[in-house]
């Protein structure tokens, strides 16, 4: 039976299947020859010809550490992916896409950076739960939701921010406007009415693009090493508690790993 | 004031001083300009009769009143956002799937239990809504979440439509609900095909059916 | 018949047929419909014996009247699968919808299920008709042909069609069991001539998260 008829979605084979595209909102394909991606863990669902996984850290991909991966917290959730062929990626049915940055920066939350290019160094950044890539290359970001471009100045709920390019790291806002007067007192003394919900956010000036997605719900965080007392909101330095931590991953040389998280970081 | 939608997940409304919108707590993903987010004491509309009445219903969605000036973007859990235009009827909406809404609009609860007796219980207890629902009634437009999305049934006189129950999330127009079972007493013991309890709607109008039997 | 309506919803129109659906799947219908539940595996003896060594967590309902019925599962994008007398296989938990002229039965799939906790079976439709199978977020079909066999990540594996052999392939190296290896330690080997469906996710839709 050669003819497999369907109403259903295209079919693809390693010839029609784009290089380093995506091949749906979902999924993402990556073009191997002989090189090299950073790729999150477990977020391959298929690939044709051959291709490698390896943890980062190891032997000869020491060298690619230091030179483009420069968070050892982050080490164990990313791996290298080399080889020769066509990788498909996807994240839990979010949207993917990739993002081309030249000689540019941009800071992402470290849940929602799917896979990059080595030519693009990884750092952590100064606001906890986010890294920042710097330099030329490909990367690919997964968020529940289209990722939507807004300009600052603009407010931003802390879930629902993504990540921010060429504009200064953003400042605290607080709102507590609604404190005040006699119902705003009487708020703060019964608690009747409650919060809105929408006291705190993060505020953005200057030039440059800021990326949101549609959640109330963070995708599950990469451990960085702070954990927040409010979802989303960097600060806090408190013993990590409920994050997923690698089940009994053993510590490796050059990882310091919970060490470095329960220290607060 | 309309919503406009920026993608299947995020709607973006503006809003200028002397208006206002109602939105659920904490559905603010990003503003420009200055815009309050006010706790609604009352719970939206309706005076303290309302409030009482949700109260006792145990309505657990609580609201918070925006005004100022500029433009506020919505969004909740990255679930689904349908718009709809509501140009004189009403709509009738369960309370945890509302996500924003026009001022102008008359909102209310209405007793789901209307049907009475046991059945009325049961409705509850099956859609896990409790026994109220909120009506929203007037000019304006309603921003609803849902869990993949909704589609439209329409309704007519000589087709009435039967809807799972968690599936259900807002039905308009001249409508008549009641909750009914599908099958005989040994489909009900064996939990059946786990189609036990059905709403049939019946009258003129539309349903919205969400593409989920998850509540949100 | 099977027609979508948006990504996440099946519409049947029915006229006296009737189909089968994964249990609990309806969410909304007009006309006159009746709903009975069936038991997967199979009929009589036999078929009871399969669930019971299988463990099939499928339950299957059969849906027969008069109007149109609406089906959507955890708002799953749903594709259309058209069978001509060949024979797909698919993750039970994956299956929405079968018409009246479609056999489900169960199969052997070896190994992998240990590793996703899938289970050991699958289930296989075959006729002529058409199926609807769910998957978390819309399903890319791949082609699997003598020169390029395929590798697939089994929490995105749905469903194959055609003439394909599966093998179990064992990820990497033994820093894999070391929490430093490639994140799924094992992945399954298609080859031969047919086409495999895989879902953008690592979920599998039944068990939540992996």
């Amino acid at each position: 039976m050669t003819t497999y008829p369907g109403a259903g979605p295209v079919v693809h084979d390693p010839m029609t299947l784009p290089s380093d595209d995506n091949v749906n909102n979902y999924t993402f394909c990556v073009e191997l020859k002989g090189s090299q991606w950073f790729l999150q863990k477990g977020k391959m669902i298929a690939y044709y010809g051959t291709v490698d996984f390896n943890g980062i850290g190891h032997g000869r991909l020491d060298r690619l550490v230091r030179t483009s991966f420069h968070s050892p917290l982050h080490a164990s959730d990313w791996v290298v992916a080399e080889g020769s062929g066509k990788m498909l990626l996807a994240d839990r049915a979010f949207d993917v896409n990739s993002y081309d940055l030249e000689d540019g920066n941009l800071t992402i939350r470290s849940g929602n950076l799917l896979a990059f290019q080595p030519s693009l160094a990884l750092k952590q950044s100064i606001v906890p739960g986010f890294l920042t890539l710097i330099g030329t290359g490909k990367f690919v970001a997964a968020s529940n939701g289209p990722v939507v471009f807004m300009e600052p100045p603009i407010r931003v709920d802390p879930q629902a921010l993504v990540g921010w390019a060429d504009c200064p790291s953003p400042c605290h806002h607080y709102d507590h406007g609604y404190m005040t007067g006699l119902m705003g007192g009487l708020r703060a003394m019964t608690g009747i009415g409650g919060a809105s919900g929408e006291e705190h956010q993060f505020e953005f000036v200057g030039a440059g693009t800021v990326l949101l997605q549609s959640t109330e719900t963070l995708m599950a965080e990469q451990a960085t090493g702070a954990v927040p007392h409010e979802p989303g909101v960097p600060g806090g330095g408190h013993a990590p508690t409920g994050h997923p931590q690698q089940p009994g991953a053993p510590r490796l040389p050059g990882q310091l790993g919970d060490l470095q998280r329960r220290f607060g970081l | 004031m309309p919503f406009r939608e920026i993608n299947s997940k995020m709607v973006e409304a503006t809003v200028m001083p002397g208006q206002r919108l109602f939105s659920q707590r904490g559905a603010m993903l990003a503003y420009k300009g200055e815009v309050s987010f006010t706790p609604n004491m009352q719970g939206g509309q309706g005076g303290i009769m309302s409030m009482i009445g949700r109260r006792v219903a145990g309505e657990a969605t609580p609201l918070m009143t925006v005004e100022g000036s500029g433009t506020v973007l919505f969004g909740h859990g990255g679930h689904h956002i349908q718009v709809i235009q509501l140009a004189g009827d009403t709509l009738c909406v369960e309370a945890d799937r509302l996500l924003a809404f026009d001022g102008t609009l008359q909102q209310g609860t209405m007793f789901m239990g209307s049907q009475g007796g046991v059945m009325g219980m049961v409705r509850g207890q099956v859609t896990g809504q409790g026994l109220f629902t909120t009506t929203l009634k007037g000019h304006g437009a309603v921003a609803v979440m849902a869990h993949g999305g909704v589609i439209e049934v329409p309704i007519t006189p000589q087709r009435p439509v039967h809807v799972d129950p968690q599936a259900y999330v807002a039905h308009h127009g001249d409508v008549r609900n009641k909750l009914s079972t599908a099958l005989g007493w040994r489909d009900m013991v064996g939990r059946g095909s786990g189609e036990a309890f059905q709403l049939e709607l019946s009258g003129s109008g539309a349903v919205y059916v969400q593409a989920s039997e998850e509540k949100l | 018949m099977f027609r979508l309506q948006g990504s996440k919803v099946l519409a049947v129109d029915m006229t006296g047929d009737a189909v089968k659906a994964k249990n609990g799947s309806m969410v909304a219908y007009d006309g006159q419909m009746d709903f009975k539940k069936l038991s997967g595996g199979g009929e009589g003896i036999r078929g009871m014996v399969t669930r019971r060594i299988t463990g099939e967590q499928m339950t299957l309902m059969e849906v027969k009247g008069h109007g149109t019925c609406w089906f959507a599962d955890r708002a799953s994008e749903i594709n259309l699968v058209g069978l001509q007398g060949d024979k797909l296989y698919v993750e039970s938990s994956n299956l929405l919808a079968t018409d009246s002229g479609l056999r489900t039965g169960t199969s052997f799939t070896g190994m992998r299920g240990a590793s996703t906790g899938n289970g050991l079976f699958t289930t296989t439709v075959e006729g002529h008709g058409q199926a609807a199978i769910m998957s978390d977020g819309p399903a890319v079909v791949l082609r699997v042909s003598p020169q390029f066999p395929l590798t697939v990540d089994p929490g995105a594996y749905i469903a194959h069609q055609g003439n394909v052999r599966q093998s179990f392939q064992s990820g990497v190296t033994f820093r894999t069991f070391m929490g430093e290896g490639g994140g799924e330690a094992f992945q399954i080997r298609f080859e031969g001539d047919g086409l495999v469906y895989v879902q953008p996710s690592e979920r599998n839709t039944i068990a939540g998260d992996v």
